[in-house]
């Protein structure tokens, strides 16, 4: 039986905005469980909150109701410990370091000596070989984010977030990123939680998909993804994953 | 071949030039037509004899000026800089020192010169400090918004990962900052020369300030016009060098 | 409740430290703790205030703030002139800032004398003033015109509109604030560039109540001018930023 990761337990978050008076709940009542090695993606409109919970992990925010505790500890202490790997839209790479040196970032900011080796490794895994001297600005969008997803992984972390990391993407590139980075997460398996607005992506990449409605968010449906992994891209043609995508389509729809 | 390259090499110095050429040209002009006494108003050819005859004069006040300037600047910077870094630090000190800045800013700077020469005296040293008063300005201003202008989303992603406060300032904020430090010090190098002189002339030491007031008030107008040109061109050259750093440093670091 | 009549803690702290500089200022000048040469906070303010003085001052303050005023629309409308000029005329670029700067490096005092050749006496701090002015506008103006993006300026040429239309209709609106920002930066340089000309010969204003004051060793005097310059700066400053935010707000 798989150990729980992550522990959301009826969380609520609410923030004052300046000028208004009351308060706007971004997210209510959440409960949710992340078991070791689940990739569990979230899924909503915009304004559901779903990046509201991935900084309640994070600890960039903490709950105005409720718990989140991280493999037993809270959020902040995972971070001090340097266990967590992020890769944001804003793919949030220094404009003055090279694609090298921002995948190494974490290690320095942990105060961890730099394992060239496995800086190298994470360069050819994300499949950027080549490209260590470069700087962000000479990138495409595509490449940005595998240095993002690089430097997300490299203090081997216990647990990965990532929110709509391909968003700025077109449909094209984005598409190509998702089957890399299934690739790359079976070579891990790292407990992760996607934040997507983007069905067929959480239904290729995740173990486990929570449905959220606008704002207030709330779990309106959880769905199990069937497919064994490795994941072909093949799966995406098949029925059973179209259904699967109609399903939680109209599950959005009736968000609205 | 080394024809057309001349050619180019000439147009484009016109390109650039002609709004000097014309200057001289009117200035030669001007003169002419009025027919006017060297002391009154002299000639273009008349002011650069007075350079070429006489070098070590002009040399060794600019390189009073231009000492006094260069000192006063770093001194200005490097203490607008401390200061930014320290209110970033702080909110507390940064709520309480930025209403006093803004105000004494707004002091202009050449009215205090002579009250600060009045409390620390007429000499080199107080000259070098007004020089470091009125660069520190901008490079408080610019580096104090630099640090604040991270590329989006880097705030979250280092506290995410659990960098300490002295981290983000040495790996985010202040090479974020760097390139609007280059154009404080663009700034700043203008404001510097010209506070250099300002200050000399009021306060009769030496540098091309005082030469320049010395020479006014002996009518030996052409060299007062001499130092002008030499002032001029020192401030030209800073300009042109701290552009080009300026754009060096945004290409660096963004 | 508190958190009502204090909304805002920089607005405390900012109060807290403004206050603070002139109590240090005040103790300062009382006990000469800087020498002569700093008088204290009140001893100033009395100077400046006393009635008979009224004249003295208005006088000054009128000299001054007429000159940079004059200098700052001179400058300002050269300085609109020759950026307009360039976005029509796109080859004069390179040149023109070449131009600017240089005339900008001209060390203001060297500027004096030039000026009282060329214009007369009473009209030199203008002519000072206008340089410095001119070369901010210009700067800014420039910055203003060329912010239009790529996509509207084809649209423009799609729709066969000349480079002067095009100026009217898309970069001259785009440049706005930019302009407004230029201005209020100005201002300052316009005062410096007033105070500074008056030494040269002007009859009275500002510049020449410090120069007076300076050769003449009176402290309060000194202080008092000093105090008026930078009322002077301050009320612009407030002035033009309000004008400012209501360019922003209409044109973007």
């Amino acid at each position: 039986m798989s150990k729980v990761s992550i522990l959301i337990e009826n969380v609520t978050k609410s923030f004052s905005i300046k000028g208004n008076k009351e308060e706007v709940v971004a997210v209510e009542g959440i409960t949710l469980s992340v078991m070791q090695s689940e990739f569990v993606a979230l899924l909503g409109p915009s304004g559901c909150g779903k990046s509201t919970i991935l900084r309640l992990i994070s600890s960039l925010e903490t709950p105005t109701e409720g718990t989140v505790n991280i493999n037993g500890q809270l959020p902040r202490s995972m971070v001090s410990k340097h266990s967590l790997g992020v890769a944001f839209q804003d793919h949030a790479l220094l404009p003055w370091l090279s694609v090298w040196d921002n995948i190494a970032l974490p290690l320095d900011l942990a105060n961890r000596p730099i394992d060239t080796n496995l800086v190298n490794s994470l360069v050819d895994l994300v499949g950027l070989r080549g490209f260590e001297k470069a700087r962000p600005k000479q990138l495409s969008g595509g490449m940005r984010q595998r240095v993002s997803i690089a430097r997300a992984l490299i203090l081997s972390p216990e647990v990965l977030l990532l929110d709509e990391p391909f968003g700025a993407l077109d449909a094209v590139t984005r598409r190509l990123m998702n089957i890399e980075l299934q690739r790359i997460w079976t070579l891990q398996q790292i407990t992760t939680v996607l934040v997507t607005h983007s069905v067929e992506e959480a239904v290729f990449l995740a173990d486990r998909i929570f449905v959220l409605s606008v704002r207030p968010g709330k779990i309106i449906r959880e769905v199990l993804i069937p497919f064994d992994r490795p994941r072909d891209q093949l799966i995406m043609r098949s029925d059973e994953f179209h259904h699967i995508v109609d399903e939680l389509t109209e599950a959005l729809d009736s968000t609205e | 071949m080394e024809n057309k390259i001349h050619k180019n090499r000439i147009i484009s110095f016109i390109n650039l030039n002609w709004g000097i050429i014309l200057i001289l040209i009117l200035w030669e002009f001007w003169v002419v037509v009025n027919d006017f006494n060297p002391i009154v108003m002299p000639s273009p050819e008349g002011v650069l004899l007075d350079l070429i005859q006489n070098p070590i004069i002009y040399i060794e006040n600019s390189a009073v000026t231009f000492s006094i300037a260069v000192v006063g600047l770093f001194g200005g910077m490097l203490i607008g800089t401390t200061l930014a870094i320290m209110t970033w630090f702080s909110p507390l000190l940064s709520g309480l020192i930025n209403p006093t800045a803004v105000l004494l800013s707004s002091v202009p700077v050449v009215s205090l010169i002579p009250i600060i020469a009045r409390i620390l005296g007429y000499n080199m040293a107080t000259e070098i400090i007004l020089v470091v008063i009125i660069t520190f300005f901008p490079s408080f201003v610019f580096t104090t918004a630099g640090l604040r202008a991270l590329p989006p989303g880097s705030q979250d992603l280092f506290t995410s990962l659990g960098a300490s406060r002295i981290s983000t300032l040495k790996k985010l904020a202040l090479p974020a900052a760097f390139p609007n430090l280059a154009i404080a010090l663009r700034l700043a190098a203008a404001h510097a020369i010209l506070a250099a002189m300002i200050a000399e002339f009021l306060m009769g030491t030496n540098g091309l300030g005082y030469l320049f007031a010395v020479t006014k008030q002996e009518f030996l107008t052409e060299r007062a016009f001499g130092t002008s040109v030499i002032a001029t061109v020192i401030s030209v050259i800073a300009f042109l060098a701290s552009s080009h750093f300026e754009n060096n440093v945004k290409k660096r670091f963004t | 409740m508190l958190s009502q009549i204090f909304p805002n803690k920089n607005f405390i702290y900012g109060i807290l430290g403004l206050t603070s500089f002139f109590i240090f200022w005040q103790i300062i000048g009382h006990f000469q703790l800087a020498g002569l040469s700093l008088p204290s906070l009140t001893d100033v303010l009395n100077f400046l205030f006393d009635p008979e003085r009224h004249a003295l001052f208005i006088r000054a303050i009128g000299a001054t703030f007429q000159s940079a005023v004059m200098g700052f629309l001179a400058g300002a409308l050269v300085g609109i002139f020759l950026a307009s000029s360039v976005q029509i005329l796109p080859i004069l670029k390179n040149g023109s800032d070449r131009f600017a700067a240089v005339i900008n490096s001209v060390p203001s005092i060297a500027l004096g004398p030039i000026f009282l050749i060329l214009i007369d006496r009473e009209a030199t701090p203008a002519g000072v003033a206008s340089i410095h002015v001119f070369f901010i506008v210009y700067v800014s103006m420039s910055s203003g015109l060329s912010s239009a993006s790529r996509e509207h300026e084809d649209l423009f040429t799609i729709f066969g509109a000349s480079r002067i239309k095009q100026f009217w209709s898309l970069n001259l609106p785009y440049s706005a604030p930019a302009i407004v920002s230029g201005l209020r930066l100005s201002w300052p340089a316009a005062l410096i560039g007033a105070i500074i000309g008056e030494w040269f010969g002007a009859a009275r204003g500002i510049g020449i109540l410090i120069i007076n004051a300076m050769q003449n060793f009176q402290i309060n005097l000194l202080w008092s001018a000093v105090l008026l310059a930078a009322m002077m700066s301050l009320l612009f400053f407030g002035l033009m930023t309000f004008f400012e935010r209501l360019t922003y707000q209409r044109f973007r």
